[in-house]
């Protein structure tokens, strides 16, 4: 019974490490992305005599972009009360609508870059795009890898069940896909509506 | 319930997060997100306090997702997270605010023209493209002339040598200030004008004596007078 409780706590205490490691992880990004914020504050009026963001971005679009996330990040919150108690069906329905979600979004991201391109508009342009694309693109990337990481995660949960470690793993998910979604209400924030200021 | 016993123990109960504080939070982000949109779109709100009501917005944004989401507020003592959180915040504030510090200044003291205009200042250039601008030791009364849309307040401005003029754009398109007339653009102390984006200003020292006219090249009926006295 004692030995019980200490292997336990010795697992809560590693868990409570692995938390602490991958937070840590989740902090160095964010600098990551402040050093990016401060490249696209400086240089956001830097277009080259090419048109501004208010003149590229469409407001509505960009919306469209940020509900679909907000939800994305609900239902994963969601996804990961299921997977506290252990309910297999209910994590997969939850996380799988995440995932969709996120694709929708990754969709959406592509095709407004794609649109940019296709107008001439590149990341060649000038500085100010240069770093649009950089910001943004980044954000794209983190996201493409959530989704890799959702996606081998729900595989597994299907085909093994939901222990103990994979609900650890899905935690630290949650955790990483919550911080994409702050950072991109900070992108919506900063690129997309101060650029109509 | 059958199916919550298949597997009873993957967290202790204790660790149990409830729905609410994610309805709480969902909605909360979504009151959040409509706002600033609507406060843009709609321009309720202009200039510095839109700026400042949207980036307001974003900051209850990040403290609600940290709280409801991350349920950083949950944390057993000591609290490594929030204390790493609020070191990197810190961090971010040096890094994001000491750049765009920075760089406006340099952009200021550094760009082509100003860094003319200073030089003429500072070393009582008198002639600049072969127009005689004269010196100022110090400046004068401010006159302010609104460019709203298609009108021009006041039309005609009287000043004395070493005032200034501010032409203040209230409208929405961005307006193209030239000096002279249609039919004859002319410069004023060595400058053919300057362009002024929408509630941005433009400020003008009167250095050259005499009647100047000014126009906007892409709208006839933005154009004005000042005259220049000792």
């Amino acid at each position: 019974m004692v030995n019980e409780h200490i292997a336990e706590s010795h697992e809560e205490a590693a868990m409570d490490r692995v938390g602490f490691g991958f937070w840590v992880y989740l902090m160095t990004d964010l600098l990551m992305f402040a050093v990016l914020f401060a490249v696209f504050a400086v240089l956001r009026d830097a277009t080259h005599g090419g048109p501004s963001g208010q003149e590229l971005f469409k407001l509505p679009f960009v919306l469209t972009e940020t509900l679909i996330l907000l939800t994305s990040s609900f239902t994963a919150g969601i996804g990961m009360l299921a997977a506290h108690r252990g309910i297999k069906s209910q994590v997969l329905t939850w996380f799988g609508l995440t995932f969709c979600l996120g694709l929708a979004f990754l969709g959406m991201e592509l095709y407004e870059f794609a649109e940019f391109i296709h107008e001439g508009h590149t990341w060649q342009s000038n500085a100010s795009l240069s770093s649009f694309f950089t910001l943004v693109g980044t954000h794209g990337l983190h996201i493409t890898s959530g989704l890799l990481w959702m996606g081998t995660a729900l595989v597994f949960i299907w085909k093994r069940g939901l222990n103990a470690p994979l609900v650890r793993k899905l935690t630290l998910l949650s955790l990483f896909w919550h911080f994409l979604d702050i950072v991109w209400i900070f992108i919506f924030t900063v690129v997309y509506l101060m650029a109509f200021v | 319930m059958s199916k919550e016993l298949q597997n009873p123990k993957i967290t202790p109960e204790s660790q149990h997060v409830s729905l609410t504080p994610y309805v709480v939070g969902f909605v909360l982000s979504l009151v959040f997100t409509f706002i600033p949109y609507q406060l843009v779109v709609n321009e309720i709100l202009t200039g510095n306090m839109l700026l400042a009501a949207i980036i307001g917005c974003a900051m209850i944004q990040l403290v609600i997702q940290v709280v409801f989401f991350l349920h950083l507020g949950r944390e057993k003592k000591p609290r490594f997270n929030l204390v790493f959180l609020l070191g990197t915040i810190g961090i971010i504030l040096v890094v994001v605010l000491g750049s765009i510090w920075i760089m406006n200044h340099l952009h200021h003291n550094m760009s082509a023209t100003d860094v003319t205009d200073k030089v003429a200042s500072d070393e009582a250039v008198r002639q600049i493209d072969g127009a005689r601008v004269g010196t100022c030791a110090g400046v004068g009364t401010n006159h302010k002339i609104e460019l709203k849309n298609d009108s021009v307040t006041p039309l005609r401005v009287e000043a004395k040598q070493c005032d200034t003029i501010t032409f203040s754009n209230k409208g929405d398109a961005t307006r193209e200030i030239r000096f002279g007339t249609q039919a004859d653009p002319e410069t004023y102390a060595g400058e053919s004008g300057e362009t002024i984006r929408a509630r941005r200003n433009k400020i003008f020292t009167l250095t050259e004596l005499g009647t100047h006219a000014f126009y906007d090249p892409i709208n006839n009926t933005v154009s004005g007078y000042f005259t220049v006295k000792r």
